[in-house]
């Protein structure tokens, strides 16, 4: 192992443990608001980095790396631990290791770290919840433990903040004297095979040890960094000596097993005799009850539900309003102009409609972090995985696929607890057709034209039915959406459940803040940037066009409006009217308007079906403008406004049930959001995704439209 | 461990409620996925309950819970 290591870059820690160990919550500790997040090359994991200052005044830089049971791994999320732990090349390495075990689950958490143990890296052991082992009677001989395991070892709680100068005081030590915090010798004793089989993958990996060779020789078929001949060399070195990885796998994992529990339980003392019921277990008799789990769930959601309707609406408003009013400031100080227009109706008004999904995005994380802080989730995903697994998804997904009837945004960017790659892109694929909250403008101004405002058996308006049909119809495109992807899209990865359910806690709200802060920042400065340059594109479609059009759009607006004696006002209505009739995005209208003629839809529809693509709710502005009737008009003025409407040609009714349903069953399927392109863009890491998603959503909403028009008309 | 019926039968098998000890897994990949998650042979294990819609299984391992598959918890075969 090379001691030496260029001093310019700081000494890298890598945070390492089980799932449920309390890691995150050691990070925080260590990290507070020095952490940032990242990618490990190449995959969707998410890399948490963060800098912590040690008692001398030098910093460390930690990574938090996912939680992992042991280097055989079940999903992309171990994978990374393996393959930047067994190849010192990679730029993951690190100069040392933190491994979290929970205390009272000492007999199961140390496997992990036998084997970190045997990389040859400096390593530490910490003893997380050692307030809960107190609570429990639960006593552990650090001094013994350390001596036999040959790893020094530090008790800590994550949660009180317990132990973390010692820590620290640990860590200085490390970084200082680094070769004595590695393990003198390997735990594990590997059989001739078995040496055989790494020795040759040493070979091909500079400055590999014995035990990484072996981690090579097991996961030779995918680690990225080998070529296809060292893979083929490393096949037939397999073959040759009869190595069997899976075999070999579990008498490893034994033969570790055997070593250390001796160990543990000689350092152990309990005084619980264990069999007595827990809390755990009497909270979960009702939470994960066959009848009353699902129920309390639909229930919880039902919470979340309406406090990201209910409670967002304010921030919400008062967002929307701010920008309003600032734009209509800069309107009327700043000289007329071009630059004016690009400022406020382009840049503030995109940062306004990237600003004021916030409280949306912070309230769902604020909830949903609380509810898998304290341990729910894993009951939630417990409970549904079988329903959700029939239509390719994970148990997980149902957490999104409820929050997607608020909006599809924060949605997307909670499927991040899916493990399983194909199930977690299903997931994000299908989310966006649940009905979201800014389809229901569009709802509400189309409805009345298919649904009379009629009650039947006395307590149900039509109209409301009609509203929960378009819901339920958003619903089963999902479901069946999720199906076929669940038949096109392949997987090497073998999908497991196999999930831990860690005991009920008390949540840290420092680990809640720190979430929901995270994803409120990511969403801003990520998602942010695309959304802002969008939506001056498509400032730009409807305010310009050619000029000879505009200039003559405006005089002849003006030309009617003194010959009519309009107002003032219904003067500057009818040159926006005109103005956007003339712009490009009017162009664009009229230029797609043969697609969506068998639909129902004039170029007028066009242009909103252009512009609403920014956001879904633009739909009843874009109308207000077009009929030249001011962009600050309520939805029932637009709809008053439509339903007059007539073609100027055949003379009759633009807006009949057959155009109107076609549009509503568009706004149900389509892709019409911007931002949540983004966001998949941002989760993905890739166009790909976000493209097949707008198309095949598009298609399905196109198809969809101009069946419902056609059976109408 | 009192000895009851001495007759080697899968997790899923057993009425719920009663305990068993795990002998071996009859699937290998998924034997040694659980064995990293502290499943092992010798370990204490009870079908806490089914899960709500089939399908699955809440698993009490020695003083930690599991949400097993079915084939999941078909792969453990207790003695």
């Amino acid at each position: 192992m090379q001691d030496t290591r260029p001093t310019t870059k700081t000494f890298t820690i890598a945070l390492l443990g089980n799932p449920n160990c309390g890691k995150s919550s050691v990070f925080n500790q260590l990290t507070g608001l020095r952490q940032k997040v990242g990618n490990f090359p190449g995959v969707t994991v998410d890399k948490k980095v963060g800098q912590t200052l040690l008692p001398n005044q030098s910093a460390v830089t930690l990574v938090d790396f996912p939680g992992t049971y042991s280097f055989y791994p079940t999903s992309i999320d171990e994978r990374i631990v393996v393959q930047s732990l067994c190849n010192p090349q990679d730029i993951n390495y690190p100069d040392g290791i933190l491994y979290i075990a929970d205390v009272t689950k000492l007999e199961k958490h140390l496997l992990l770290l036998t084997q970190l143990r045997d990389l040859g890296l400096p390593i530490i052991l910490a003893l997380n919840m050692a307030d809960v082992a107190q609570k429990e009677g639960l006593e552990v001989d650090a001094k013994k433990l350390s001596r036999q395991l040959n790893v020094s070892v530090v008790k800590i709680s994550g949660r009180t903040g317990e132990g973390m100068g010692l820590l620290k005081e640990e860590l200085q030590q490390m970084v200082d004297q680094r070769a004595s915090y590695i393990a003198p010798q390997p735990l594990f004793k590997m059989t001739e095979v078995e040496r055989d089989a790494a020795e040759a993958a040493k070979e091909i990996v500079p400055e590999a040890n014995t035990y990484q060779g072996l981690l090579i020789a097991h996961h030779y078929e995918w680690l990225p960094f080998l070529s296809e001949a060292q893979r083929k060399l490393l096949a037939d070195v397999a073959k040759q000596n009869g190595f069997e990885s899976l075999r070999a796998q579990v008498d490893e994992t034994m033969q570790r097993f055997d070593k250390f529990t001796p160990i543990v339980r000689s350092a152990i003392r309990t005084q619980s005799q264990g069999g007595e019921s827990t809390t755990t277990e009497k909270l979960d008799n009702i939470l994960t009850h066959r009848v009353f789990g699902p129920l309390i769930f639909f229930v919880l959601m039902l919470l979340v539900f309406q406090a990201i309707f209910a409670w967002a609406t304010y921030p919400m408003d008062m967002i929307e309003s701010f920008f309003g009013y600032t734009g209509e400031w800069i309107k009327s100080n700043l000289p007329e102009g071009w630059a004016t227009d690009l400022l406020t109706d382009g840049i503030i008004a995109g940062l306004g409609g990237i600003l004021v999904f916030i409280p949306q995005i912070a309230i769902l994380f604020l909830l949903i972090s609380l509810l898998e802080e304290v341990g729910y989730m894993a009951r939630a995903a417990y409970m549904f995985d079988n329903v959700m697994r029939s239509f390719g998804l994970n148990g997980r997904s149902i957490v999104a696929l409820v929050s997607g009837g608020a909006c599809a945004i924060p949605a997307i960017m909670s499927t991040r607890t899916i493990g399983n790659w194909k199930e977690r892109l299903i997931t994000i694929l299908v989310t966006p057709f649940i009905s979201c909250s800014a389809r229901i403008p569009v709802y509400i101004v189309l409805i009345g034209f298919v649904v009379p405002p009629e009650t039947i058996w006395g307590i149900f308006g039509l109209q409301g039915l009609a509203f929960m049909g378009l819901y339920l119809l958003g619903i089963i495109a999902a479901l069946f959406a999720a199906w076929v992807f669940k038949l096109i899209l392949n997987t090497h990865e073998r999908s497991f459940l196999m999930l831990e359910l860690p005991e009920y806690r008390v949540p840290v709200l420092r680990n809640v803040g720190l979430t929901v802060w995270e994803k409120v920042r990511s969403f801003v400065v990520e998602a942010g940037q695309i959304i802002l340059v969008i939506s001056i594109v498509l400032w730009f479609l409807a305010s310009y066009g050619p000029s000879a059009d505009m200039a003559q759009a405006r005089s002849e607006a003006l030309a009617t409006a003194e010959a009519q004696n309009l107002s003032e006002m219904e003067t500057k209505n009818l040159i926006a009217s005109r103005r956007i009739e003339a712009s490009y995005a009017g162009h664009l209208g009229k230029a797609i308007e043969p697609v969506i003629e068998p639909l129902g839809y004039d170029w007028k529809i066009g242009i909103a079906l252009v512009t609403s693509f920014a956001a879904r709710e633009v739909f009843v502005g874009t109308m207000a403008t077009i009929y030249s009737i001011g962009s600050e008009q309520d939805e029932y003025s637009v709809r008053d406004r439509m339903a007059v409407e007539r073609n100027p040609i055949t003379g009759e009714k633009v807006y009949t049930p057959a155009t109107a349903l076609s549009l509503l069953l568009f706004y149900v399927f389509a892709m019409q959001c911007m931002s949540t392109l983004a966001v998949v863009k941002r989760e993905t890491k890739s166009w790909k995704w976000p493209i097949v998603q707008f198309v095949f959503m598009t298609a399905l909403a196109y198809l969809a439209a101009w069946g419902a028009y056609a059976w109408l008309s | 461990m009192v000895a009851t019926v001495q007759q080697e039968q899968p997790l899923s098998a057993t009425p719920r409620g009663t305990a068993g000890t795990v002998s071996h897994f009859n699937d290998p990949n998924i034997g040694s996925k659980l064995m990293a998650m502290g499943v092992l042979p010798g370990s204490r294990v009870r079908v806490v309950r089914k899960s709500p819609f089939g399908g699955g299984c809440y698993v009490k391992v020695d003083n930690f819970f599991l949400a097993l598959r079915k084939e999941e918890a078909d792969s453990i075969v207790l003695k």
